[in-house]
């Protein structure tokens, strides 16, 4: 029985659900609002702008997150720099801003895709009734876009759940981590992974009802 | 298909064939033990064990891991595998394929974590492993070892500006790393609840995480700790032992008859390699520079 050794093991598997859970919904506020505001940048008239947003989505789209993980947790304090004192907090937090500086990159590409895929005709006629470029933004553009981008944001945030597991190579007690101790005391491999398998599907599977719903409710008939 | 079926039939018999004249030809050395002429000869084994089915495959698969100084390592610069691990496996090899050549070419080297070290070979991704590998009892459910080839015990590697943690108590409200998946956070936190466990995948980010004071304490086995010594002068080991860690080679449990004869043979060739002084020498060759003591076999 897989969910057996879940009571047995209570700290570590939900416990370790709890910290992925905490990881993942901040991860994706902050992946969401980072993105975002990369994706500004990237379509900004300021040519410098659209610069650094281009260089921060190519360096961590293509760098591997443990590379991330590593770099803020290990690499960070050789610079003499550190999210807290404590280690412990620490390993936390650097796990949290590798989650939303990774999956931002992906956010602010996909909201770049939503807000040129805006007609062209909207914004020139919000521009014609003396709407400022800030404000055709906010009220024409952006609306719309976070609309359209409902479905590939979902796709994200499965993702992003998933990928909590990475930050156990950091040390954070997550899901994973728990369930390779449990391995690792009671050689019981297939159970204490397949519960951890079936806690995961547990947040992921309800979290694409979420969108699902979401999509519906926002669909827009063209 | 029918030249696929016939192909397959062909394959068989000469199969059987090689076999046979391989079975004879054990039969007749043994019969008349002609003296060995050059050191090159192939040992023969009997058909039925695991040792004869390797010699057929041409190629031992060693499961070790690539940071573990002195122990293992893979040399980042040549990709050579180098450390008293890598070479007792070196040693398994030559006792399975003969002398002639490089040990190497009769090698697979397999990567392995601790925490990959049993699923990698109940899932028959490697022969052995030869990887610091505490024999234990709830190991021994799981998988077979072979009698002991080294023995430490574990012990703390601080700062050397650090005189508060002397002994294990100490690290009570303290955090000391460990490698996940391996005894050594077990044994601290028996000895010592209270401390607090930051657990990595490799001792060099334990290390890293020591330097930074992002752990107070790093504790596995001696040994270990002597290579991060090396490393990384600024630190020193303190406290007495308070685990014993006797290192066994570990093999899948002998199903079917898919590992029979392993374990007597490495017990004979460790025995032979103790004797002959081959032991004592990878001893002084790996593990004397960083311990500074020498040793003629893993007791004593």
């Amino acid at each position: 029985m897989p969910g057996a050794i879940a009571v047995e093991f209570p700290d570590l598997f939900f416990g370790g659900l709890w910290l992925t859970v905490q990881l993942s919904v901040l991860g994706l506020v902050g992946a969401l609002v980072f993105g975002t505001a990369v994706a500004l940048l990237r379509i900004s008239p300021v040519a410098p702008l659209r610069w650094a947003g281009a260089a921060y989505v190519e360096l961590f789209r293509n760098t591997p997150l443990v590379v991330q993980l590593f770099f803020l947790f290990l690499g960070l304090p050789l610079l003499g720099l550190r999210f807290a004192s404590d280690t412990f907090d620490n390993i936390f937090r650097a796990a949290f801003v590798g989650m939303a500086l990774y999956h931002g990159a992906y956010v602010a590409e996909v909201v770049r895709g939503g807000l040129l895929g805006v007609d062209r005709g909207q914004i020139e006629a919000a521009r014609s009734l003396g709407l400022s470029y800030l404000q055709t933004l906010r009220e024409v553009q952006l609306p719309q876009t976070f609309r359209a981008v409902i479905p590939p944001l979902g796709n994200i945030a499965i993702a992003l759940v998933k990928n909590t597991s990475l930050a156990s190579t950091i040390g954070v007690t997550e899901l994973l981590f728990g369930a390779e101790i449990v391995e690792s005391r009671t050689f019981r491999a297939e159970e204490a992974f397949l519960t951890a398998t079936l806690l995961y599907l547990a947040l992921t599977i309800p979290l694409g009802l979420l969108v699902n719903g979401l999509e519906r409710r926002l669909l827009v008939v063209r | 298909m029918r030249g696929i079926t016939r192909a397959f039939a062909f394959g068989l018999a000469v199969a059987f064939l090689a076999g046979a004249c391989g079975g004879a030809g054990t039969g007749g050395t043994a019969g008349t033990s002609s003296p060995q002429t050059s050191a090159a000869a192939k040992p023969k084994f009997e058909v039925q064990t695991f040792m004869y089915s390797i010699q057929v495959k041409g190629k031992l698969r060693i499961g070790t891991q690539e940071d573990n100084p002195p122990f293992s390592v893979k040399n980042p610069t040549n990709s050579k595998w180098e450390g008293f691990d890598t070479d007792i496996g070196r040693e398994i090899a030559k006792a399975i394929f003969g002398t002639q050549g490089d040990p190497d070419s009769f090698i697979e080297w397999v990567p392995v974590t601790s925490a990959t070290r049993i699923p990698s070979l109940t899932d028959n991704k490697a022969d052995v492993i030869i990887k610091t590998f505490t024999i234990n009892e709830d190991r021994k459910k799981q998988i077979d070892f072979s009698d002991v080839y080294f023995s430490t015990g574990q012990r703390i590697l601080v700062k050397k500006t650090n005189d508060q943690i002397k002994e294990v108590a100490d690290l009570g409200g303290k955090t000391f790393c460990a490698q996940r998946g391996s005894t050594s956070e077990q044994n601290v936190t028996k000895a010592q609840p209270a401390a607090k466990a930051l657990l990595l995948d490799s001792y060099p980010a334990c290390l890293l995480a020591l330097q930074q004071g992002q752990a107070d304490a790093v504790s596995t086995d001696e040994t270990i700790l002597f290579g991060l010594v090396k490393q990384d002068p600024n630190t020193k080991i303190v406290g007495k032992y308070f685990s014993d860690e006797p290192y066994g080679i570990g093999i899948k449990k002998n199903a079917n008859g898919d590992r029979n004869g392993f374990v007597d043979f490495l017990n004979t060739w460790l025995a032979a390699a103790i004797k002959d002084g081959t032991w004592a020498k990878l001893y002084e060759k790996h593990i004397t520079p960083v311990s500074g003591d020498k040793k003629q076999a893993p007791k004593g």
